[in-house]
């Protein structure tokens, strides 16, 4: 089984490594961190913080949106070229290829954030900034958010055109990026409000759970340039990551396991 | 010994997207295919081939009946294991180079590293892409495809081979090393079920044929046992000079060809052909040939075809 998983892994990871949209992607990642540099020159004080906020935002920004774009083509690309057609009969389930597509998508995307975190330490080395614990911990949980937000377009593609994925996608990233607005309707929209918003907390990933800085959690202000969360908050961030990641490709391999592939 | 392929009333019905209409490509498809043989799968385009193959390789779901593969009912990884499949028009990663398809697919077969590298090198040679290896597939031409998914179809030595149009887009070259490669893999003791619009293919190498039309398998046996052997007409050929007049002696033929001073005809079974070549020598001609014309595959597949689109209108006549 792990063999044919990996097979399909090691083919998506050749696939996106080849295409040349990546390189593009690395150029954002560079590009953001100069911006980073010549915003935080501009500001009058905090020119640290500032390239910390900005390099953080932006592989939250870049990263989930990579996702998108490459997850929404994952599946449906391999139905509708019907490279699937010399694959799937051969001696593997339709399940371990789904999971194959998103393990080998896992890894291009780890690879991008650890540029982009690499592009950033320098970023901050060069300011004269050290990387602290906050700032890994942060780290940690973008990639958590990236690979959640990957699972989401990977399960859209199963059943649906790229476009349309790409729109459900990016509305499930933004609804769970505002979970704390949604709670607060909760507590004080009108009832109809109320129990859509209940619906949308339930249905949706809690993915602003990944970037908790300037939220409040267990009545502590949290911020990566103060007082941050400790690494058992991203444990728990993980798991509910992963809980969802492992959700939707159960869904995804159920969707695509009932397809025909004309 | 079990069949290589048992397909019983297999049946397809799709519903358009939009308007839901019901469109039934597989109307009760049955045949057999034993272990040894190889099987050619005949049929008009839209007749139901490429959906029964998708359907036997796991890619389509049936709506009603079943089928087995080397013993093993659909679907079946067991099957898969031991199968290999050339899809129709290959599509295949264009990024990756014939080396790294073949080391795909012997990967999810299981094979070995030492044994996907020899492997890969022997069929990538066998098909004749030895000076195309560091090539990337996009800048392969389709008979190129078609080796390549030819290759990745044998990475894994199948007993059961299904071919979905192997010979489409190959030159004749091509299609002469397909048809000796597809003998040879029955040499070797595989079963190989290939469909082909070429009929004079089917009709060289294959033991047993099915014709199938509007969803339905018209007729299925070997060669011999499908074409008539009756006689259906001589076929003349003689040199005659351009001034001759040839009136008299095309009068009655059911098919006249002319290309300067060689004249080709066919006469009716029951001419008397004795006397057509004593006026044609009065005339001076000289005889090239004289043949009877027997039934081939083509006219089988014509008449077959006929025969259910008659059937087919005079149901919707009905109806």
């Amino acid at each position: 089984m792990t063999h044919r998983i990996w097979a399909i892994a090691l083919n998506t990871f050749r696939e996106a490594a080849r295409i040349r949209v990546l390189y593009g992607i690395l150029v954002l990642v560079f590009g953001s961190n100069l911006f980073a540099i010549v915003l935080g020159e501009m500001s009058i004080r905090d020119a640290d913080r500032v390239a910390r906020d900005v390099g953080l935002a932006s592989i939250s920004l870049f990263g989930s949106l990579t996702a998108i774009f490459l997850g929404v083509f994952l599946l449906y690309t391999e139905v509708q070229r019907r490279t699937i057609h010399a694959i799937v009969c051969k001696p593997i389930e339709r399940w371990e290829f789904v999971v194959g597509k998103y393990l080998g998508m896992a890894c291009v995307l780890s690879v991008l954030v650890g540029v982009f975190a690499l592009a950033m330490t320098a970023m901050l080395l060069y300011q004269g900034v050290g990387v602290s614990g906050a700032i890994a911990r942060a780290l940690v949980l973008a990639w958590f958010e990236v690979l959640t937000v990957a699972a989401i377009a990977i399960f859209f593609s199963s059943f649906s055109t790229p476009f349309l994925s790409g729109i459900f996608a990016l509305a499930i990233w933004v609804i769970g990026r505002l979970t704390p607005d949604i709670e607060l309707a909760i507590r004080t929209g009108s009832p109809w409000i109320k129990s859509t918003a209940q619906v949308a907390l339930w249905i949706v990933p809690d993915v602003h759970l990944f970037s908790p800085s300037g939220r409040v959690v267990e009545g502590v202000a949290t911020s990566v340039h103060g007082a941050f969360v400790d690494w058992s908050y991203v444990g728990l961030a993980g798991l509910h990551g992963l809980g969802y990641i492992v959700f939707l490709l159960a869904l995804a391999c159920v969707f695509f396991h009932r397809r025909d592939f004309a | 010994m079990d069949s290589a392929i048992s397909v019983r009333d297999l049946r397809k019905t799709y519903r358009t997207p939009f308007r839901r209409k019901r469109v039934e490509a597989l109307r009760g498809v049955t045949f057999t295919v034993q272990r040894g043989q190889i099987f050619g799968f005949v049929g008009p385009n839209g007749a139901g081939k490429t959906t029964t193959i998708r359907t036997l390789m796991g890619l389509i779901k049936p709506t009603g009946g079943s089928a087995t593969i080397l013993g093993h009912a659909l679907p079946s990884r067991a099957a898969r294991e031991r199968l290999g499949f050339l899809p129709e028009t290959p599509y295949f990663y264009d990024y990756l180079t014939v080396g790294e398809l073949l080391d795909l697919a012997g990967r999810i077969f299981g094979l070995p590293s030492a044994t996907r590298r020899k492997r890969a090198d022997e069929l990538i040679e066998r098909v004749g892409l030895g000076r195309a290896r560091t090539q990337s597939l996009k800048k392969f031409s389709k008979g190129m495809l078609q080796r390549a998914g030819l290759a990745q179809a044998l990475m894994n030595d199948p007993e059961l081979v299904v071919l979905d149009e192997p010979m489409s887009g190959l030159d004749p070259i091509g299609r002469k090393e397909v048809r000796d490669l597809i003998v040879e893999l029955r040499e070797q003791g595989k079963t190989v079920f290939f469909s082909s619009h070429i009929l004079t293919d089917i009709e060289a190498i294959a033991d047993r044929v099915a014709i199938i039309a509007r969803g339905q398998l018209q007729a299925e046996g070997t060669p011999a046992e499908l074409i008539r052997r009756t006689v259906l007409g001589i076929d003349v050929a003689v040199r005659i000079a351009n001034a001759a007049d040839i009136t008299e002696l095309v009068d009655g033929a059911t098919r006249v060809h002319r290309a300067g001073d060689e004249l080709s005809l066919t006469l009716a079974t029951d001419a008397d052909v004795d006397a057509w070549l004593a006026r044609a020598r009065e005339r001076g001609a000289r005889v090239v040939a004289v043949t009877p014309r027997h039934e081939t595959l083509e006219d089988l597949f014509m008449r077959e075809i006929a025969t259910a689109d008659s059937s087919a209108a005079a149901k919707e006549g009905r109806v």
